[in-house]
Protein backbone atom coordinates (compact mmCIF):
# COMPACT_ATOMS: atom_id res chain seq x y z
CA UNK A 1 0.00 0.00 0.00
CA UNK A 2 1.32 3.42 -0.87
CA UNK A 3 0.44 6.65 0.90
CA UNK A 4 1.29 8.54 -2.18
CA UNK A 5 2.23 12.19 -2.35
CA UNK A 6 1.56 12.57 -6.07
CA UNK A 7 3.51 15.79 -6.46
CA UNK A 8 6.71 13.94 -5.80
CA UNK A 9 6.22 11.89 -8.91
CA UNK A 10 7.82 14.83 -10.65
CA UNK A 11 11.08 14.28 -8.86
CA UNK A 12 12.10 12.12 -11.71
CA UNK A 13 12.07 15.26 -13.78
CA UNK A 14 15.72 15.49 -13.02
CA UNK A 15 16.38 11.95 -14.11
CA UNK A 16 17.46 13.50 -17.38
CA UNK A 17 16.09 13.19 -20.85
CA UNK A 18 18.54 12.15 -23.58
CA UNK A 19 19.66 15.70 -24.25
CA UNK A 20 23.24 15.08 -25.44
CA UNK A 21 24.28 14.07 -28.93
CA UNK A 22 25.40 10.50 -29.36
CA UNK A 23 26.94 11.32 -32.71
CA UNK A 24 28.31 14.79 -33.46
CA UNK A 25 26.71 16.98 -36.10
CA UNK A 26 28.60 17.97 -39.23
CA UNK A 27 30.56 21.22 -39.06
CA UNK A 28 28.23 24.28 -39.02
CA UNK A 29 25.18 22.05 -38.93
CA UNK A 30 22.31 23.09 -36.63
CA UNK A 31 19.67 20.97 -35.05
CA UNK A 32 16.59 21.40 -32.92
CA UNK A 33 15.28 18.58 -30.79
CA UNK A 34 12.19 17.90 -28.79
CA UNK A 35 12.39 15.05 -26.31
CA UNK A 36 9.58 13.32 -24.49
CA UNK A 37 9.72 10.64 -21.89
CA UNK A 38 10.78 9.71 -18.46
CA UNK A 39 11.05 6.90 -15.97
CA UNK A 40 8.37 4.32 -15.54
CA UNK A 41 6.52 4.50 -12.28
CA UNK A 42 3.71 2.54 -10.72
CA UNK A 43 0.64 4.68 -10.49
CA UNK A 44 -2.58 3.11 -9.21
CA UNK A 45 -0.94 -0.25 -9.80
CA UNK A 46 -0.17 0.31 -13.47
CA UNK A 47 3.21 1.12 -14.98
CA UNK A 48 3.20 4.50 -16.72
CA UNK A 49 5.96 6.56 -18.27
CA UNK A 50 6.17 10.17 -17.18
CA UNK A 51 6.08 12.42 -20.25
CA UNK A 52 8.66 15.08 -19.55
CA UNK A 53 9.75 17.40 -22.30
CA UNK A 54 13.01 19.00 -23.28
CA UNK A 55 13.76 21.46 -26.08
CA UNK A 56 17.30 21.42 -27.37
CA UNK A 57 19.61 23.09 -29.82
CA UNK A 58 22.92 21.84 -31.14
CA UNK A 59 25.59 23.27 -33.40
CA UNK A 60 28.48 21.51 -35.07
CA UNK A 61 31.60 23.44 -34.14
CA UNK A 62 33.68 20.99 -36.12
CA UNK A 63 32.92 17.60 -37.58
CA UNK A 64 34.04 16.14 -34.28
CA UNK A 65 32.64 18.57 -31.71
CA UNK A 66 29.01 19.56 -31.23
CA UNK A 67 28.00 22.15 -28.68
CA UNK A 68 24.48 21.90 -27.32
CA UNK A 69 22.04 23.35 -24.87
CA UNK A 70 18.69 22.17 -23.62
CA UNK A 71 15.80 23.81 -21.91
CA UNK A 72 13.84 21.45 -19.67
CA UNK A 73 10.37 22.75 -20.40
CA UNK A 74 8.52 20.72 -17.81
CA UNK A 75 10.62 22.37 -15.10
CA UNK A 76 9.24 25.73 -16.18
CA UNK A 77 5.81 24.60 -15.02
CA UNK A 78 7.10 24.71 -11.49
CA UNK A 79 8.66 28.13 -11.86
CA UNK A 80 12.12 26.70 -12.40
CA UNK A 81 14.70 27.32 -14.99
CA UNK A 82 16.54 24.11 -15.81
CA UNK A 83 19.17 24.18 -18.52
CA UNK A 84 22.01 22.04 -19.55
CA UNK A 85 24.99 23.06 -21.62
CA UNK A 86 27.51 20.63 -22.98
CA UNK A 87 29.53 19.38 -25.88
CA UNK A 88 29.82 16.05 -27.60
CA UNK A 89 33.33 15.03 -28.64
CA UNK A 90 34.08 12.32 -31.12
CA UNK A 91 36.80 10.17 -29.58
CA UNK A 92 36.98 7.63 -32.34
CA UNK A 93 35.05 7.02 -35.51
CA UNK A 94 35.09 4.74 -38.46
CA UNK A 95 32.92 6.33 -41.13
CA UNK A 96 29.50 4.64 -41.54
CA UNK A 97 30.54 1.90 -39.18
CA UNK A 98 30.93 2.86 -35.52
CA UNK A 99 32.29 5.49 -33.22
CA UNK A 100 32.82 6.47 -29.61
CA UNK A 101 31.81 9.82 -28.14
CA UNK A 102 31.99 11.61 -24.82
CA UNK A 103 29.69 14.43 -23.67
CA UNK A 104 30.58 16.44 -20.58
CA UNK A 105 27.87 18.89 -19.55
CA UNK A 106 26.68 21.17 -16.79
CA UNK A 107 23.14 20.73 -15.52
CA UNK A 108 21.87 23.98 -14.04
CA UNK A 109 18.67 24.73 -12.20
CA UNK A 110 17.25 27.77 -10.45
CA UNK A 111 13.90 28.46 -8.85
CA UNK A 112 12.74 31.59 -10.62
CA UNK A 113 9.52 31.67 -8.64
CA UNK A 114 11.37 31.70 -5.31
CA UNK A 115 14.49 33.48 -6.56
CA UNK A 116 16.64 30.90 -4.86
CA UNK A 117 18.17 27.48 -5.14
CA UNK A 118 20.73 27.86 -7.91
CA UNK A 119 22.48 24.54 -8.35
CA UNK A 120 24.94 23.12 -10.83
CA UNK A 121 25.57 19.43 -11.33
CA UNK A 122 28.29 18.29 -13.70
CA UNK A 123 27.37 15.29 -15.80
CA UNK A 124 29.19 13.14 -18.30
CA UNK A 125 28.14 10.72 -21.04
CA UNK A 126 30.11 8.12 -22.91
CA UNK A 127 28.47 6.34 -25.83
CA UNK A 128 29.36 3.91 -28.53
CA UNK A 129 27.32 3.89 -31.74
CA UNK A 130 27.12 1.42 -34.54
CA UNK A 131 25.64 1.62 -38.06
CA UNK A 132 24.18 -1.79 -38.91
CA UNK A 133 24.77 -2.74 -42.56
CA UNK A 134 26.27 0.72 -43.11
CA UNK A 135 22.84 2.36 -42.95
CA UNK A 136 22.53 5.99 -41.87
CA UNK A 137 20.43 4.93 -38.89
CA UNK A 138 22.36 3.65 -35.90
CA UNK A 139 22.22 1.81 -32.61
CA UNK A 140 23.99 3.06 -29.53
CA UNK A 141 24.67 2.25 -25.90
CA UNK A 142 26.38 4.13 -23.15
CA UNK A 143 26.59 5.43 -19.64
CA UNK A 144 25.69 8.78 -18.15
CA UNK A 145 26.44 10.06 -14.67
CA UNK A 146 25.42 13.06 -12.64
CA UNK A 147 27.85 14.22 -9.97
CA UNK A 148 26.84 15.74 -6.66
CA UNK A 149 29.66 17.63 -4.98
CA UNK A 150 27.74 18.86 -1.91
CA UNK A 151 28.99 17.35 1.32
CA UNK A 152 25.77 18.11 3.17
CA UNK A 153 22.12 17.76 2.31
CA UNK A 154 18.95 19.02 3.99
CA UNK A 155 19.15 19.73 7.73
CA UNK A 156 22.94 19.44 7.74
CA UNK A 157 22.90 15.68 7.19
CA UNK A 158 25.65 14.00 5.20
CA UNK A 159 25.19 13.79 1.45
CA UNK A 160 26.09 10.17 0.88
CA UNK A 161 25.54 9.81 -2.86
CA UNK A 162 27.97 11.72 -5.02
CA UNK A 163 27.39 9.92 -8.27
CA UNK A 164 24.11 8.91 -9.90
CA UNK A 165 24.86 6.55 -12.79
CA UNK A 166 22.47 5.87 -15.66
CA UNK A 167 22.79 3.31 -18.44
CA UNK A 168 21.24 3.81 -21.85
CA UNK A 169 20.71 2.15 -25.18
CA UNK A 170 18.84 3.44 -28.18
CA UNK A 171 18.18 3.54 -31.86
CA UNK A 172 18.25 6.57 -34.14
CA UNK A 173 16.30 6.49 -37.39
CA UNK A 174 18.24 9.05 -39.41
CA UNK A 175 16.68 10.68 -42.47
CA UNK A 176 18.26 13.53 -44.39
CA UNK A 177 16.85 16.27 -42.16
CA UNK A 178 14.74 14.50 -39.55
CA UNK A 179 15.74 12.01 -36.93
CA UNK A 180 13.68 9.86 -34.63
CA UNK A 181 15.54 8.75 -31.54
CA UNK A 182 14.24 6.03 -29.23
CA UNK A 183 16.06 5.46 -25.97
CA UNK A 184 15.73 3.05 -23.11
CA UNK A 185 17.42 3.98 -19.82
CA UNK A 186 18.24 2.40 -16.54
CA UNK A 187 18.32 5.41 -14.23
CA UNK A 188 20.09 5.40 -10.90
CA UNK A 189 21.59 2.04 -11.80
CA UNK A 190 22.21 -0.04 -8.72
CA UNK A 191 20.78 2.52 -6.30
CA UNK A 192 17.95 1.15 -4.10
CA UNK A 193 14.67 2.81 -5.09
CA UNK A 194 13.05 2.36 -1.68
CA UNK A 195 12.34 3.84 0.78
CA UNK A 196 10.93 6.65 -1.25
CA UNK A 197 7.83 8.60 -2.09
CA UNK A 198 7.96 7.60 -5.75
CA UNK A 199 7.25 4.01 -6.73
CA UNK A 200 9.76 3.52 -9.52
CA UNK A 201 9.84 0.47 -11.74
CA UNK A 202 13.40 -0.68 -11.47
CA UNK A 203 15.36 -3.90 -11.47
CA UNK A 204 15.27 -5.92 -8.26
CA UNK A 205 14.30 -2.83 -6.27
CA UNK A 206 17.08 -0.72 -7.71
CA UNK A 207 17.04 2.24 -10.08
CA UNK A 208 14.27 3.15 -12.49
CA UNK A 209 13.62 2.14 -16.06
CA UNK A 210 12.83 4.95 -18.44
CA UNK A 211 11.75 5.34 -22.06
CA UNK A 212 12.28 8.40 -24.23
CA UNK A 213 11.59 9.64 -27.71
CA UNK A 214 13.27 12.58 -29.42
CA UNK A 215 12.33 14.27 -32.64
CA UNK A 216 15.28 16.03 -34.20
CA UNK A 217 15.35 18.44 -37.14
CA UNK A 218 18.68 19.32 -38.72
CA UNK A 219 19.19 22.41 -40.80
CA UNK B 1 11.20 28.75 -39.33
CA UNK B 2 8.02 26.64 -39.49
CA UNK B 3 9.99 23.82 -37.96
CA UNK B 4 10.97 25.97 -34.99
CA UNK B 5 7.36 27.03 -34.39
CA UNK B 6 6.22 23.45 -34.70
CA UNK B 7 8.72 22.19 -32.13
CA UNK B 8 8.03 25.05 -29.73
CA UNK B 9 4.29 24.48 -30.00
CA UNK B 10 4.71 20.77 -29.31
CA UNK B 11 6.84 21.51 -26.29
CA UNK B 12 4.34 24.00 -24.95
CA UNK B 13 1.35 21.73 -25.44
CA UNK B 14 3.03 18.75 -23.88
CA UNK B 15 3.98 20.87 -20.86
CA UNK B 16 0.55 22.31 -20.13
CA UNK B 17 -0.23 20.24 -17.09
CA UNK B 18 -0.85 21.49 -13.59
CA UNK B 19 0.57 19.54 -10.69
CA UNK B 20 0.76 22.21 -8.00
CA UNK B 21 -2.19 20.90 -6.02
CA UNK B 22 -1.13 17.29 -6.32
CA UNK B 23 0.50 16.90 -2.95
CA UNK B 24 -2.72 15.77 -1.43
CA UNK B 25 -4.16 12.31 -1.83
CA UNK B 26 -7.64 13.22 -0.68
CA UNK B 27 -10.89 11.53 -1.63
CA UNK B 28 -13.95 13.76 -1.44
CA UNK B 29 -16.24 11.56 -3.49
CA UNK B 30 -17.84 9.79 -0.54
CA UNK B 31 -21.48 10.55 0.30
CA UNK B 32 -21.33 9.66 3.99
CA UNK B 33 -18.97 8.27 6.59
CA UNK B 34 -19.25 4.53 7.07
CA UNK B 35 -16.83 4.15 10.01
CA UNK B 36 -17.51 0.63 11.35
CA UNK B 37 -19.30 -0.37 8.14
CA UNK B 38 -16.48 0.83 5.91
CA UNK B 39 -15.33 -2.01 3.68
CA UNK B 40 -12.67 -0.23 1.64
CA UNK B 41 -8.94 -0.72 1.97
CA UNK B 42 -7.63 -0.22 5.52
CA UNK B 43 -4.32 -0.74 7.27
CA UNK B 44 -5.88 -3.16 9.75
CA UNK B 45 -9.26 -4.12 11.15
CA UNK B 46 -9.72 -4.51 14.88
CA UNK B 47 -11.74 -7.32 16.39
CA UNK B 48 -15.09 -6.87 18.12
CA UNK B 49 -13.50 -6.26 21.50
CA UNK B 50 -12.47 -2.83 20.27
CA UNK B 51 -16.01 -1.80 19.35
CA UNK B 52 -17.13 1.64 20.42
CA UNK B 53 -20.73 2.14 21.39
CA UNK B 54 -22.64 4.47 19.09
CA UNK B 55 -23.46 6.91 21.88
CA UNK B 56 -19.73 7.59 22.28
CA UNK B 57 -19.28 8.66 18.64
CA UNK B 58 -20.18 12.20 17.62
CA UNK B 59 -19.80 13.49 14.10
CA UNK B 60 -19.13 17.22 14.08
CA UNK B 61 -19.19 20.04 11.58
CA UNK B 62 -16.72 22.78 12.44
CA UNK B 63 -15.87 26.12 10.88
CA UNK B 64 -12.29 26.68 9.87
CA UNK B 65 -10.70 29.82 8.52
CA UNK B 66 -7.14 30.77 7.70
CA UNK B 67 -5.86 34.30 8.30
CA UNK B 68 -6.00 35.06 4.60
CA UNK B 69 -9.51 33.75 4.01
CA UNK B 70 -12.58 35.96 4.07
CA UNK B 71 -15.03 33.11 4.59
CA UNK B 72 -15.12 29.95 6.63
CA UNK B 73 -14.69 26.40 5.38
CA UNK B 74 -16.86 23.70 6.90
CA UNK B 75 -14.89 20.66 7.94
CA UNK B 76 -15.97 17.35 9.41
CA UNK B 77 -14.54 15.88 12.57
CA UNK B 78 -15.51 13.17 14.96
CA UNK B 79 -15.19 12.81 18.68
CA UNK B 80 -15.02 9.46 20.45
CA UNK B 81 -15.95 9.83 24.09
CA UNK B 82 -18.31 11.66 26.35
CA UNK B 83 -18.80 15.26 25.25
CA UNK B 84 -19.83 16.30 28.72
CA UNK B 85 -16.51 15.14 30.18
CA UNK B 86 -14.15 17.05 27.88
CA UNK B 87 -13.68 19.54 30.71
CA UNK B 88 -12.06 16.80 32.79
CA UNK B 89 -10.88 14.15 30.30
CA UNK B 90 -7.54 13.87 28.57
CA UNK B 91 -8.04 14.11 24.82
CA UNK B 92 -5.89 12.71 22.01
CA UNK B 93 -6.21 14.84 18.91
CA UNK B 94 -5.38 12.55 16.02
CA UNK B 95 -4.10 14.17 12.80
CA UNK B 96 -4.40 11.53 10.13
CA UNK B 97 -2.22 10.88 7.11
CA UNK B 98 -2.62 11.75 3.47
CA UNK B 99 -4.94 8.97 2.48
CA UNK B 100 -8.52 9.66 1.42
CA UNK B 101 -10.65 10.38 4.50
CA UNK B 102 -11.57 9.45 8.08
CA UNK B 103 -13.12 6.10 7.13
CA UNK B 104 -9.66 4.87 6.20
CA UNK B 105 -8.37 5.94 9.63
CA UNK B 106 -11.38 4.90 11.68
CA UNK B 107 -9.73 1.74 13.01
CA UNK B 108 -6.78 3.81 14.21
CA UNK B 109 -9.01 6.32 16.00
CA UNK B 110 -10.91 3.45 17.57
CA UNK B 111 -7.67 1.89 18.74
CA UNK B 112 -6.62 5.18 20.34
CA UNK B 113 -9.92 5.18 22.22
CA UNK B 114 -8.51 2.16 24.10
CA UNK B 115 -5.35 3.77 25.47
CA UNK B 116 -5.33 3.01 29.21
CA UNK B 117 -8.72 1.33 28.83
CA UNK B 118 -11.79 1.78 26.68
CA UNK B 119 -12.88 5.42 26.47
CA UNK B 120 -10.52 6.48 29.22
CA UNK B 121 -9.41 9.32 26.98
CA UNK B 122 -11.38 11.23 24.41
CA UNK B 123 -10.19 10.95 20.83
CA UNK B 124 -10.79 13.58 18.20
CA UNK B 125 -10.09 13.10 14.51
CA UNK B 126 -10.82 15.36 11.57
CA UNK B 127 -10.87 15.37 7.82
CA UNK B 128 -8.78 18.26 6.57
CA UNK B 129 -10.52 20.47 4.02
CA UNK B 130 -11.01 18.58 0.78
CA UNK B 131 -10.77 15.19 2.49
CA UNK B 132 -13.91 13.09 2.92
CA UNK B 133 -16.94 15.28 3.53
CA UNK B 134 -14.98 18.37 4.51
CA UNK B 135 -15.56 21.12 2.01
CA UNK B 136 -12.88 23.19 0.29
CA UNK B 137 -9.58 22.24 -1.22
CA UNK B 138 -6.55 21.03 0.69
CA UNK B 139 -3.85 23.57 1.42
CA UNK B 140 -1.06 23.63 3.95
CA UNK B 141 -2.38 26.69 5.79
CA UNK B 142 -5.90 25.27 5.60
CA UNK B 143 -4.75 22.03 7.18
CA UNK B 144 -3.30 23.91 10.15
CA UNK B 145 -6.45 26.02 10.47
CA UNK B 146 -8.57 22.87 10.39
CA UNK B 147 -6.65 21.24 13.23
CA UNK B 148 -6.82 24.50 15.14
CA UNK B 149 -10.60 24.55 14.58
CA UNK B 150 -10.70 21.26 16.50
CA UNK B 151 -8.60 22.78 19.26
CA UNK B 152 -10.96 25.75 19.44
CA UNK B 153 -13.93 23.44 19.75
CA UNK B 154 -12.18 21.39 22.44
CA UNK B 155 -11.27 24.57 24.30
CA UNK B 156 -14.89 25.74 24.18
CA UNK B 157 -15.86 22.39 25.69
CA UNK B 158 -13.48 22.97 28.56
CA UNK B 159 -10.27 21.24 27.50
CA UNK B 160 -7.10 22.68 28.98
CA UNK B 161 -3.59 22.57 27.55
CA UNK B 162 -2.35 20.04 30.08
CA UNK B 163 -4.94 17.47 28.98
CA UNK B 164 -4.35 17.75 25.26
CA UNK B 165 -2.10 15.19 23.56
CA UNK B 166 -1.53 15.64 19.85
CA UNK B 167 -0.82 12.61 17.67
CA UNK B 168 0.30 12.95 14.06
CA UNK B 169 0.69 10.19 11.54
CA UNK B 170 2.64 10.79 8.31
CA UNK B 171 1.16 13.94 6.73
CA UNK B 172 -0.56 14.62 10.06
CA UNK B 173 2.84 15.10 11.68
CA UNK B 174 3.03 18.46 9.88
CA UNK B 175 0.06 19.99 11.68
CA UNK B 176 1.06 18.27 14.94
CA UNK B 177 4.51 19.85 14.85
CA UNK B 178 3.32 23.20 13.55
CA UNK B 179 0.61 23.64 16.18
CA UNK B 180 2.83 22.46 19.01
CA UNK B 181 5.77 24.63 17.96
CA UNK B 182 3.58 27.63 17.13
CA UNK B 183 0.47 27.14 19.27
CA UNK B 184 -2.82 28.80 18.50
CA UNK B 185 -5.98 27.95 20.45
CA UNK B 186 -4.41 25.35 22.72
CA UNK B 187 -0.89 24.21 23.55
CA UNK B 188 -0.56 20.42 23.43
CA UNK B 189 1.09 19.01 26.52
CA UNK B 190 2.58 16.02 24.69
CA UNK B 191 3.31 15.12 21.11
CA UNK B 192 3.32 11.72 19.44
CA UNK B 193 4.66 11.40 15.92
CA UNK B 194 4.23 8.18 13.98
CA UNK B 195 6.26 7.91 10.77
CA UNK B 196 6.99 11.63 10.60
CA UNK B 197 8.58 13.16 7.56
CA UNK B 198 11.42 15.61 8.08
CA UNK B 199 10.58 18.12 5.37
CA UNK B 200 9.59 18.48 1.75
CA UNK B 201 13.29 18.96 1.05
CA UNK B 202 14.18 15.52 2.35
CA UNK B 203 11.44 14.00 0.21
CA UNK B 204 12.86 15.73 -2.83
CA UNK B 205 16.40 14.69 -1.99
CA UNK B 206 15.48 11.10 -1.22
CA UNK B 207 13.68 10.91 -4.55
CA UNK B 208 16.39 12.53 -6.64
CA UNK B 209 19.49 11.37 -4.72
CA UNK B 210 20.80 14.90 -5.24
CA UNK B 211 21.10 17.90 -2.91
CA UNK B 212 18.14 19.57 -4.54
CA UNK B 213 16.07 22.38 -3.01
CA UNK B 214 12.41 21.64 -2.34
CA UNK B 215 11.51 24.99 -3.91
CA UNK B 216 11.96 23.44 -7.33
CA UNK B 217 8.77 21.48 -6.82
CA UNK B 218 6.68 22.98 -4.11
CA UNK B 219 5.93 26.09 -2.11
CA UNK B 220 5.09 24.00 0.93
CA UNK B 221 6.69 25.29 4.10
CA UNK B 222 6.27 22.02 5.98
CA UNK B 223 9.48 21.48 7.88
CA UNK B 224 9.08 19.19 10.87
CA UNK B 225 12.84 18.92 11.28
CA UNK B 226 13.02 22.64 12.02
CA UNK B 227 9.72 23.06 13.91
CA UNK B 228 10.57 20.26 16.34
CA UNK B 229 13.50 22.38 17.58
CA UNK B 230 10.97 24.71 19.22
CA UNK B 231 9.12 21.88 20.96
CA UNK B 232 9.96 21.07 24.59
CA UNK B 233 6.89 19.05 25.49
CA UNK B 234 7.46 15.29 25.96
CA UNK B 235 7.84 13.64 22.58
CA UNK B 236 7.22 10.05 21.50
CA UNK B 237 8.47 8.88 18.11
CA UNK B 238 7.18 5.68 16.48
CA UNK B 239 8.52 4.52 13.13
CA UNK B 240 8.66 1.27 11.18
CA UNK B 241 12.15 0.09 10.34
CA UNK B 242 10.80 -1.16 7.02
CA UNK B 243 9.01 2.07 6.18
CA UNK B 244 9.34 2.08 2.42
CA UNK B 245 7.67 5.44 2.02
CA UNK B 246 9.26 7.69 4.63
CA UNK B 247 12.71 6.41 5.48
CA UNK B 248 13.10 6.29 9.24
CA UNK B 249 16.73 7.38 8.91
CA UNK B 250 16.37 10.33 6.56
CA UNK B 251 13.03 11.49 7.97
CA UNK B 252 12.13 10.31 11.49
CA UNK B 253 15.62 10.18 12.87
CA UNK B 254 16.31 13.76 11.79
CA UNK B 255 13.14 14.94 13.53
CA UNK B 256 14.05 12.98 16.66
CA UNK B 257 17.60 14.34 16.68
CA UNK B 258 16.40 17.94 16.31
CA UNK B 259 13.85 17.78 19.15
CA UNK B 260 14.25 20.82 21.40
CA UNK B 261 13.26 19.26 24.71
CA UNK B 262 14.67 16.67 27.06
CA UNK B 263 11.86 14.11 27.36
CA UNK B 264 11.94 11.98 24.25
CA UNK B 265 11.22 8.34 23.61
CA UNK B 266 11.50 6.30 20.46
CA UNK B 267 10.17 2.96 19.30
CA UNK B 268 11.52 1.62 16.03
CA UNK B 269 9.40 -1.29 14.97
CA UNK B 270 11.01 -4.27 13.31
CA UNK B 271 9.31 -5.30 10.07
CA UNK B 272 6.83 -2.42 10.03
CA UNK B 273 6.19 -0.57 6.79
CA UNK B 274 4.43 2.78 6.59
CA UNK B 275 1.09 2.46 8.36
CA UNK B 276 1.96 -0.85 9.96
CA UNK B 277 3.35 0.35 13.28
CA UNK B 278 0.33 -0.47 15.50
CA UNK B 279 -0.18 -3.90 13.96
CA UNK B 280 3.48 -4.97 13.88
CA UNK B 281 4.05 -3.59 17.34
CA UNK B 282 1.03 -5.52 18.52
CA UNK B 283 -2.09 -3.60 19.46
CA UNK B 284 -1.70 -4.26 23.17
CA UNK B 285 1.96 -3.22 23.20
CA UNK B 286 1.11 -0.16 21.15
CA UNK B 287 -1.64 0.85 23.54
CA UNK B 288 0.54 0.18 26.56
CA UNK B 289 3.36 2.28 25.09
CA UNK B 290 1.05 5.20 24.43
CA UNK B 291 -0.66 4.79 27.78
CA UNK B 292 2.60 4.87 29.69
CA UNK B 293 3.80 7.91 27.75
CA UNK B 294 0.58 9.83 28.34
CA UNK B 295 0.42 8.94 32.03
CA UNK B 296 3.97 10.05 32.81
Amino acid sequence: MKYIFPIFLILVLYRCAPSRYVKPLAKKENSLALSFGGPLIKFSGAPIPIPFTTLGYGYGLTDNITAYGNLHTTSALFGNSQLDLGATFSLYKKENSFGITASPALQMAYSIANKTGFRVWPSADANIYFHPAKKTSYLYAGINSWFEFSKLRAHGEDQKKHLVPNLQMGYVIAKTKWQHQFEFKYLGAGIPNTPGVVEYIGISGKGALGIYYSLVRKF
Amino acid sequence: MKTIYFLLAMGFVSSCMKLDSNLYNNDNEIKSYQLEDYTGEQDFILDASYAISADKITLLTLSSQTEKESSVTEIKALYIGDLTKINTDTVILYCHGNKWHMDFYWQRAKLLAHVNGKNTYGVMMLDYRGYGLSSGKPTEEGMYADVDACMKWLKEKGLENKRLVIYGFSLGTASSCELTANPRSLVPSKIILEAPFASAEVMVQDGSQLNMPAEYFTDLKIDNAEEIKKIEQPFLWLHGLNDNFLNYKTHGQVVYKNYGGSQQEKYLIEGADHGEVPEKMGFETYLKTLGTFIRK
